[in-house]
């Protein structure tokens, strides 16, 4: 006994010296590295085996799609030469043999684009990537994509046509990544094993594996990942030598490394809570530039459109009459994160202005739940004729700070209009996994849609898409909306491809989603990049393709 | 002696093949599994591409072939792929298993260290106002929410004094031994403050007690001098309660401090068990849960047999 | 039973424990304050679910004595309110845990044998699974598949209930060693081999004769569990697996709170310090019991 004490107080005199002997990390180090902060690590690498935040952050600095939306929400080539157009002959329209129009759309990938171990990118990582995404064990979880493609037309080693089965207006935009065959071909020898076998989990550092201007060269599961520049970039050249991406996933903590000045940045994407951030600006405005980009994660509710209260038009715009969403942004967010009045983004180019708006009005409010039958009654709870009291639930995922927040002011709104409003919120994965997919949730559900820009909601309004036990709860469209007026806009919009006919199409659906609001329309959410000043050419897009699509221009500048 | 180690390691096992079913069955039990997760995430996935990553996965069948199945596997020694890393699980868990056993042994040697000299000081004059304020540093010490204490220590150390990091295992890049040691501070200082309360706590009384026997008044009336009677013979019987209970933590070694990991993005056991539960990530859960569960067991087994060992009267009971 | 002077002396001893004594009246000022949170309320004009978007996180005032909180609304009232869920999990889950666990306890140190091997093996691996993952899986079951009616499940206490039933199915098993030591130590005392000779039944027994010798380990463990049991719901909280808002609890405000540390860190410091002391007072009174009902009890087994 007395020997392993007086090891263990050795430990503690040690341990000592050390806190002793430390010096405060140096700020003001050469910037031949930027440190990362983000709240979440990916689970996989690959690119197309489940959907991540943390996986497209990091993987946009490695590889590029073959299109991406810019900030500019264009559609842009980053790995092909030139966009392909109906206009400049590279999508030539087509006709079936079962008579539908389809169209073949002729890519060239990058001349110079060249994996990291020196193997060229061509055509045949196409057709394989093709051929894993629609093989049915292939594991990836998007294969009706791939499915789309007829078949692939090789010309030569960098040029490339798809034959796909419908004609979209948004034809040409491809935002798929490609597979190293010559890595992965192995792996997929058996695919029911591929996604156990794949080299980007089982060799994630790889240097085959990327061709963007980094790749990855040191993993650490659940603390960070090192990605270094890549010579076989045929792009800019980044100016960092070196990225590392931290992953802390209390936010507290992510900011508290901020200030000790072991990580240099907060993304946007998945960093502060919008509340965080202004704190943080107000304090911090010194040596970091907050900037605050509302995009297309659109904040709403959910209604069950089941629920017999909520069928009725009537409740459904008093609810959204009897809410201050104005002041809430105002107040909450510091007018940073705009009152939505649709599901189409004042910044995307379809959005209508002409849209029939729901200011607080509380009289008018009143005034529709008295004509659809409920009136104030006892202690001010409205009731029905039936004596049943106006009660509503509201949902939402539990720990999220911001939308308890939220959450917590709408029942006090409503609450002052005799609607009695109970919250009841579940780990994300139930609510997620179970009640929102299942549509179980008995009156509301609050969360919100990241989509790309001029994304056709499909599947959260047409009724084809409502999640039954029978389809396998899949669709999106879980208040349960079917009106065949929606269903026959979105079918036009899919295929029309004269923007002034569309656009006209597109204002038509957000009339009708604004007089029917199967939604109750809550805000666009904004992200806050935590910029330290001296970083310069990170460029927030606002949708869903990362800033770090363009990492090769982020520098740092006195 | 030895049969009875023997039937209670038999019903060692039996508890574990049980707590696996329970865990299994409670797991199995969370609403939505991964595939809604991916539908509600993903606004592309189809009816056929769930019921396709479904079958895929294994979740189409009922969940008392899957158990089977997967018992069976570990039995034959395939404990299988980790469902969110798609690695085997033993490789999933190296890494953050070797980060949790140092960081969770740090701890205990920390508290040990502390917690033994003090309690038993504090043992020796029974309230004395060393005794009032050793015990009061000890509830103080256990009375703490974990998460506020990890920040506070953050805040104080890294953001204000700037003198320690503020979390993570090591200097991305360049980590020497001291830049490891530095990164440990913190998150031992913290999970050592509650070890520390309960160690002083059960010392102290421990001694109490054991100073208060026939034997060391006996030794002392011999004439045998305080510090030799102290050191000789109190401390070492005890000791005895006090091994039982460091045998009750050697599970926790390698099941991790989630809270702590998490302030501190230390990657351990803690947060692992916790994302493979969220994830249903059943091979990886189970392994985690169940190398714990084992490891408290054997602990509690040769907390047992030690107890026999030093004190021969409870072995009749 | 032997009445008077035991429970005197017993009272005389913890008369003298004034760390015990004043935990004792520190914890009935704060229930005693939750407990008078409407009249509270009333008297300072407050509605402690008001929510004021125009007085986010005001200083103190006279309306607002400890100011208000990032939605506006009363810090003060909102403490009070959540110390009455604070304080009833912990007392609610204590209780239920030292009943389960009274229950296993005696039926493996009366009956002994394969019962007591079954009973303790079960204790073992409770004991030895790691609290809050398992913790997290129940509270993530869905109760709904376990049968139990949606209309139940709705109401805004069922969370708190579920809270208080998932920590009490892990907590009883310290309660339950004691417990069967104790009865162990009890069953063959003279009393009890009097009561198997003039034919008693065992549940007679063991509820007449064996509880009320086992009863001082019950109330001091019990005692010693409710600091616990109130840290845990505060680490829950900081999971997001906690009591939900627009509940109130001490865990989920300082969790709340602990996000806005650098702008707002008074919102931090209430909470975190009626925890702390609440906590504490538990942890002082339940030594003080120790030592006032057993002054030779062996070392307790209470673990977080």
């Amino acid at each position: 006994m007395p020997s392993i004490r007086r090891r263990t107080l050795w430990v503690a005199l040690l341990l000592g010296l050390f806190v002793a002997a430390a010096d405060r990390p140096a700020a003001a180090q050469a910037k031949d590295q930027l440190v990362i902060g983000i709240t979440q690590f990916p689970s996989t690498f690959h690119p197309a085996i489940d959907a991540m935040m943390a996986k497209s952050f990091i993987l946009a600095m490695t590889a590029r799609p073959v299109t991406a939306y810019d900030k500019d929400w264009n559609l842009v080539c980053m790995l092909c030469v030139t966009l392909p157009t109906i206009e400049n002959g590279l999508a030539v329209p087509e006709t079936l043999p079962d008579g539908r129009t389809g169209v073949a759309i002729t890519y060239t990938l990058h001349p110079q684009a060249t994996w990291g171990d020196g193997t060229p990118v061509t055509s045949r990582d196409a057709v394989f990537t093709w051929e894993v995404g629609r093989h049915p064990q292939g594991g990836l979880t998007n294969v009706e994509t791939f499915q789309r493609i007829l078949s692939i037309d090789v010309k030569d080693d960098k040029t490339f046509t798809l034959h796909v089965d419908r004609l979209t207006f948004d034809y040409n935009a491809f935002a798929l990544s490609l597979l190293p065959a010559h890595l992965e071909r192995e792996a997929f020898a058996n695919p029911a094993e591929y996604k156990n076998r794949t080299t980007y989990d089982a060799a994630t550092t790889n240097p085959g594996l990327y061709f963007g201007p980094y790749r990855i060269t040191e993993v650490a599961r659940g603390s960070h990942v090192v990605l270094e520049a890549n010579p076989t970039w045929y792009g800019e050249k980044p100016h960092f030598p070196r990225i590392v991406v931290r992953t802390i996933e209390n936010t507290a903590a992510l900011e508290a490394n901020l200030l000790s000045g072991s990580i240099d940045y907060i993304a946007g994407e998945l960093g502060l809570s919008l509340d965080q951030a202004l704190a943080f600006e107000r304090r911090h405005r010194d040596r970091f530039e907050v900037v605050f980009k509302p995009g297309l994660v659109y904040e709403h509710i959910d209604l069950n459109l089941a629920n017999p209260v909520l069928a009725d038009r009537r409740v459904r715009q008093a609810l959204l009459y009897g809410i201050d969403r104005e002041a809430m942004s105002q107040q909450l967010f510091d007018g940073r994160q705009p009152v939505a009045h649709s599901n189409v983004n004042p910044l995307d180019w379809v959005h209508a202005e002409d849209l029939p708006k729901y200011p607080h009005d509380r009289a008018k409010a009143a005034a529709l739940l008295d004509e659809a039958g409920w009136r104030p009654g006892v202690g001010g709870l409205r009731r029905n004729a039936k004596g049943e009291p106006l009660s509503l639930e509201l949902m939402t995922t539990a720990g999220n700070r911001s939308r308890e927040l939220v959450q917590q002011v709408l029942q006090s709104q409503w609450r002052a209009l005799g609607i009695d409003v109970r919250i009841r919120n579940e780990p994300a994965r139930v609510f997620f996994g179970e009640t929102v997919t299942k549509r179980k949730y008995s009156a509301m559900a609050m969360f919100a849609w990241i989509s790309s820009p001029e994304s056709v909601p499909r599947t959260t309004l047409h009724s084809s898409q409502i999640p039954t036990a029978e389809n396998n709860w899949s669709g999106q469209n879980t208040t349960g909306f079917s009106d065949p007026r929606m269903d026959e806009i979105i079918d036009r919009i899919e295929i029309e491809l004269d923007r002034a006919k569309r656009k006209e199409l597109w204002r038509r659906l957000q009339h009708l989603y604004a007089d029917e609001l199967p939604v109750l329309p809550l805000y666009f959410r904004a992200d806050a990049y935590i910029l330290p000043r001296w970083l310069k050419g990170v460029e927030p897009t606002g949708h869903q393709f990362p800033t770090t699509l363009w990492v090769e221009r982020w520098r740092a500048e006195r | 002696m030895m049969r009875h180690l023997l039937s209670r390691l038999g019903q060692a096992v039996v508890v574990m093949i049980v707590m696996s079913f329970v865990i299994y069955g409670l797991m199995g039990l969370m609403p939505g599994d991964p595939i809604d997760v991916m539908i509600a995430t993903n606004p592309n996935l189809t009816a056929a591409d769930a019921e396709r990553l479904r079958a895929l996965h294994g979740l189409d069948q009922p969940l008392l072939e899957r158990y089977w199945n997967w018992l069976s596997a570990v039995a034959g020694g395939d404990l299988g792929y980790s469902r969110l890393f798609g690695r085997p699980v033993l490789e999933v868990m190296a890494a953050p298993l070797g980060n949790t056993a140092l960081l969770m042994s740090l701890s205990l040697l920390m508290a040990l260290a502390v917690a033994l000299p003090l309690g038993a000081a504090a043992a020796l004059r029974p309230n004395s106002i060393f005794d009032r304020l050793v015990n009061l540093l000890a509830f103080a010490g256990i009375s703490m929410p974990v998460f506020w204490l990890a920040l506070m220590l953050i805040i104080v150390f890294a953001v204000m004094l700037g003198v320690l990091p503020a979390g993570g295992v090591q200097t991305v890049g360049g980590g020497d031994l001291v830049d490891r040691a530095r990164h440990l501070v913190l998150p031992v200082a913290t999970l050592s403050a509650a070890s520390i309360g309960q160690y002083v706590r059960h010392m102290r009384a421990a001694m109490i007690e054991t100073l208060r026997n026939d034997y060391i008044r006996t030794a002392r009336a011999k004439g045998a001098g305080w510090v030799r009677v102290v050191t000789r013979h109190a401390l070492r019987n005890a000791l005895i309660p006090v091994v039982t209970i460091l045998a009750l933590d050697v599970g926790t070694l390698f099941s991790g401090a989630l809270i702590t990991e998490t302030v501190f993005a230390y990657p351990g056991m803690g947060k692992l068990i916790f994302d493979s539960i969220m994830g249903s990530d059943f091979n990886l859960a189970l392994t985690a849960l169940l190398l714990a569960t084992g490891l408290t067991l054997l602990g509690n087994l040769l907390a047992d047999a030690a107890y026999v060992w030093l004190d021969p009267r409870t072995a009749r009971r | 039973m032997k009445r008077g002077s035991p429970l005197a002396a017993a009272l005389r001893r913890f008369r003298r424990n004034r760390w015990a004594v004043a935990s004792l009246i520190a914890l009935a000022v704060i229930a005693a304050a939750a407990a008078a949170a409407p009249l509270i309320e009333a008297m300072l004009g407050i509605d402690p679910e008001a929510v004021d978007l125009l007085a986010r996180n005001a200083p103190p005032s006279v309306a607002h004595p400890l100011g208000t909180d990032e939605l506006g609304r009363d810090v003060l009232a909102r403490l009070l309110r959540g110390g009455q869920i604070s304080l009833a999990v912990g007392l609610a889950t204590a209780v239920i845990a030292a009943v389960i666990g009274t229950i296993i306890g005696l039926l493996a140190g009366y009956y002994g044998g394969p019962l007591d091997a079954l009973l303790m093996r079960l204790t073992d691996g409770v004991i030895a699974l790691p609290l809050l993952p398992l913790l997290i899986v129940l509270a993530a079951v869905d109760p709904s598949k376990l049968g139990l009616a949606p209309e139940v499940l709705q109401s805004p206490l069922a969370g708190v209930g579920r809270i208080v039933v998932i920590i009490a199915l892990i907590g009883w098993t310290t309660v339950a060693r004691l417990v069967r030591a104790a009865t162990l130590a009890v069953r063959s005392r003279e009393f009890v081999r009097a009561a198997v000779a003039v034919g008693a039944g065992p549940a007679r027994i063991m509820l007449r004769h064996i509880l009320p010798n086992v009863a001082s380990p019950i109330i001091v463990a019990t005692t010693l569990s409710v600091g616990n049991i109130i840290l845990l719901e505060s680490a829950l909280s900081f999971l997001g697996l906690g009591v939900q808002p627009p509940l109130p609890s001490w865990g989920n405000m300082l969790t709340g709170a602990l996000e806005l540390i650098w702008s707002a860190p008074a919102l931090a410091v209430w909470p975190g310090a009626l925890i702390f002391l609440t906590v504490l007072a538990f942890n002082f009174l339940g030594d003080g019991l120790q030592d006032a009902l057993d002054p030779k009890a062996e070392t307790m087994q209470v673990r977080a």
